[in-house]
């Protein structure tokens, strides 16, 4: 992905765009998933948690 | 691709991942906290009457818990009562209780009068009492 292709998701996702958002989530899954493994355990309901919270903060990122 | 264009890539790449990262250890910290607080409380309201008179209430509501479906359908139920609001009345209510901030701070963050946030946190908890009372009549 380059520079435009990002700043062009992240724009969408930031302004509440649902598929861009979703492109977040899938790049950032595995951030997501290092913080949960982190806890010892996969925590289905901790996933669903984060993602959540992603969808609600990401229009406070400031661009 | 020249080295500014790169440089640029990464600079927003690394400020948004950096900011994710804050926020996401932020939230699992929040996550935690409500769970050691959900493991500490038993609140007597919801400790079902009929297990008072059995001979060990404390080992049957566990099990009642602790069996699938039990409390997973209030959830659900709670879950689609909370997609019926309007989304800033969401907004309200995920900011103070799932990030646990003031009614002030709020007023603050979405620029609107302090009353208004409790007027709108008011009638979100009316409403959503209302979805869930009126999907219990349903169900029984």
């Amino acid at each position: 992905m380059n520079k435009e292709d990002f700043r062009s998701i992240l724009t969408g996702a930031v302004s509440g765009n649902h598929e861009d958002l979703e492109k977040i989530l899938e790049l950032y899954m595995p951030l997501i998933e290092k913080i949960i493994i982190s806890m010892e355990i996969l925590d289905e309901d901790l996933k669903q948690y984060l993602m959540i919270h992603i969808a609600l903060q990401i229009g406070k990122f400031p661009m | 691709m020249n080295h500014q264009e790169k440089s640029e890539r990464d600079e927003l790449r690394a400020r948004f991942t950096g900011w994710l990262e804050v926020t996401l250890y932020r939230a699992k910290l929040n996550y935690v906290k409500r769970l050691e607080r959900e493991k500490s409380f038993v609140y007597v309201d919801v400790f079902p009457e009929e297990l008072w008179v059995s001979e060990n209430p404390e080992r049957n509501w566990i099990q009642g818990i602790t069996e699938p479906g039990a409390f997973q359908f209030e959830e659900e139920r709670l879950e689609k009562a909370f997609h019926t609001l309007s989304e800033q009345r969401k907004e309200i209510l995920a900011m103070l209780f799932v990030e646990e901030r003031t009614p002030k701070e709020i007023a603050g963050q979405m620029d609107c009068s302090l009353q208004h946030v409790y007027k709108q946190r008011s009638r979100a908890l009316k409403q959503l009492k209302q979805m869930l009372e009126k999907g219990g009549e349903e169900n029984e």
